[in-house]
């Protein structure tokens, strides 16, 4: 088992997936390295929000081989319990969290942690979201028994990107991050993405539509196009027109 | 947040936002003030009082059942044929094994509710239409089983005969009094607390009734979840039928009619909505009492029993008029 080390830390070979008739993923493959953030990005329905929910574990690929430092995933146990379990977490475009339920809820959303194997242990859970906010430079929640439906955009995004990191991810899955927010809120959480990345090594995926942010963040850029992932840019070597071109045409 | 010193009107947003929460207590301070104003002594006696704390928990319970499940946004309208149904599978057990057959009672009722919640969470079935095919199918069980008669619990061996079935037990009979009665029904109230407030499954009895779609991403499984509290409150609507067994000496077919309309009556005058995610088991109690007393109340007061319902319907409306900040709701469906 030599090369481990200097395995990608994620790869995905040729994979495909189709619901009923509908292929909505012919050939997806890409890799992605410790501490890079590699954007997806694609027109409707070009097969990126399928690609990366195969790599959550949200939908078992057909065929094709997805490795995590070099060792493969078998398909049986193709998960979301299971990526999680390997380091793979995701924040959904429209936040994923509970509204009515406070912001350390959310973070320990599915992890909750028990006292005497039933109860609540709130103690911990407000010092570990405590630790986490601060972590992420996150000044503005204050109050820890408030449902984080009374936060703004940005604090609530914030908490999922929060959870997304605080259990020692190695990769996360953006998921339109910025599509329900103002500019000044995207800022926001386009410098926490920078900073966890810096701070800890945490690599991205990227999906999104605003193709200045994906310029902004992104190291690579993987363009899907027909369910296809046709091309591969790295930021430097792209332009907007070309990239355009690419989403469009696939060329 | 910035304070400013100029003076503020007394009633702010923010302060009508907390005085809310406190309406179901203020609620039942002026029924009960009013009603004592009416009947004075005949009202605010040890014997009314004893009288309305053994007629409250039957409905307690029912209304704990019911909150566990419109905290997840479901709501269910079987339990009153349940409560009949578990009673007379109850009065059955013991006939059949004794005193201890009486768990076949709790048992039923956590029968009937997982049956409910697999309809609901695998057949994809809405819980009001489930429930209320429930209602009418446990119900016709019931005169099925029982062929119209009623099981009676006796104080002593002696007095069956004839085709009537009856079971001694007398212990049962005096839980049904006060103060066993009120014992009972504090401890499950106790542990109920514990149980909604404190224990993961009562947190996430709130989450599924937040967003349920957002547990499901996270790996959570909803579908067993909720069977699990349908169930769960199944098994408290037995533990009311064994209480109403107790409480009435019988099990007879008509029992707990109309009593899951009660129960999501006082769920509300406790102030939770009945759209799901919130909810608080003390308020539940403080809605349980008012119905409880409300109807006692006026029966005192000589208003005709089909007067005093029509009182219950507004003073329902009126509770939630005001418990429910309603501006921020956009659809009322």
């Amino acid at each position: 088992m030599d090369g481990l080390d200097t395995a990608p830390l994620l790869t995905v070979e040729h994979v495909t997936k189709s619901f009923g008739g509908v292929q909505a993923m012919r050939d997806g493959s890409f890799d992605l390295n410790r501490g890079e953030v590699v954007a997806i990005v694609g027109g409707n329905g070009a097969g990126k929000s399928t690609l990366a929910k195969i790599v959550s574990g949200a939908h078992v690929p057909d065929s094709g081989r997805i490795c995590i430092k070099g060792v493969e995933i078998p398909r049986a146990d193709h998960s979301v319990s299971h990526m999680q379990a390997c380091g793979i977490e995701v924040v959904y475009q429209d936040l994923a969290l509970v509204p009515n339920m406070t912001a350390p809820y959310n973070l320990f959303l599915g992890r909750i942690p028990r006292k005497w194997g039933l109860f609540v242990d709130e103690k911990k859970m407000r010092k570990k979201t405590r630790e986490v906010l601060k972590q992420l430079n996150v000044t503005t929640v204050q109050d820890l028994s408030q449902p984080i439906s009374s936060m703004s955009g940005g604090q609530q995004q914030s908490i999922a990107i929060g959870r997304a990191i605080a259990w020692g991810s190695d990769i996360v899955i953006l998921d339109e991050p910025t599509a329900a927010l103002g500019p000044n809120e995207t800022g926001e959480v386009e410098r926490l993405v920078e900073d966890v990345r810096d701070q800890h090594g945490t690599s991205f995926i990227l999906i999104s539509h605003n193709l200045d942010q994906v310029r902004r963040l992104a190291d690579r850029i993987i363009v899907t196009h027909h369910g296809v992932t046709s091309r591969e840019f790295k930021r430097d070597e792209i332009t907007s027109d070309r990239l355009v071109k690419a989403i469009t045409l696939g060329e | 947040m910035s304070d400013t010193t100029t003076a503020r009107p007394l009633l702010t947003p923010e302060r009508v936002e907390k005085l809310r929460d406190y309406v179901p207590f203020i609620a039942i301070a002026l029924v009960i003030l009013m009603f004592w104003a009416i009947s004075g002594d005949r009202f605010m006696s040890v014997r009314n009082w004893t009288f309305i704390a053994q007629q409250t928990p039957v409905l307690l319970l029912l209304a704990f059942a019911q909150l566990m499940i419109v905290t997840t946004g479901s709501i269910d309208i079987s339990i009153g044929s349940s409560l009949a149904f578990s009673a007379f599978l109850g009065a059955l057990g013991m006939l059949w094994f004794g005193d201890v057959g009486l768990i076949l009672g709790v048992l039923a009722g956590g029968f009937v509710g997982m049956v409910n919640g697999c309809i609901i969470s695998l057949l994809k079935i809405p819980s009001f239409v489930t429930t209320l095919a429930m209602l009418i199918i446990v119900r016709a069980l019931v005169i099925i089983m029982s062929d119209g008669t009623s099981i009676y619990i006796t104080s002593d061996s002696g007095a069956s005969g004839g085709n009537i079935s009856s079971v001694a037990a007398p212990w049962l009979l005096s839980m049904g009094k006060f103060p066993a009665i009120f014992i009972l029904a504090a401890i499950v109230a106790l542990l109920m607390w514990a149980f909604y407030e404190k224990t993961v499954f009562g947190q996430q009895l709130r989450a599924v009734g937040g967003n349920e779609k957002v547990l499901r991403l996270v790996g959570i499984n909803v579908t067993t979840f909720k069977i699990k509290v349908f169930a769960a409150a199944g098994l408290m609507v037995g533990l009311a039928a064994c209480v109403n067994l107790a409480r009435a000496g019988a099990a007879t077919p008509q029992a707990g009619m109309m009593m899951e309309l009660d129960a999501i009556a006082a769920v509300a005058l406790g102030g939770t909505p009945l759209t799901g995610g919130y909810g608080s088991v003390v308020k539940t109690i403080i809605g349980a009492l008012t119905l409880t007393i409300v109807r006692n109340g006026l029966t005192i007061a000589g208003v005709p029993p089909s007067w005093s319902q029509v009182a219950l319907g507004l003073l329902l409306i009126a509770a939630i008029a005001i418990s429910l900040n309603r501006s921020k709701i956009d659809v009322v469906k």
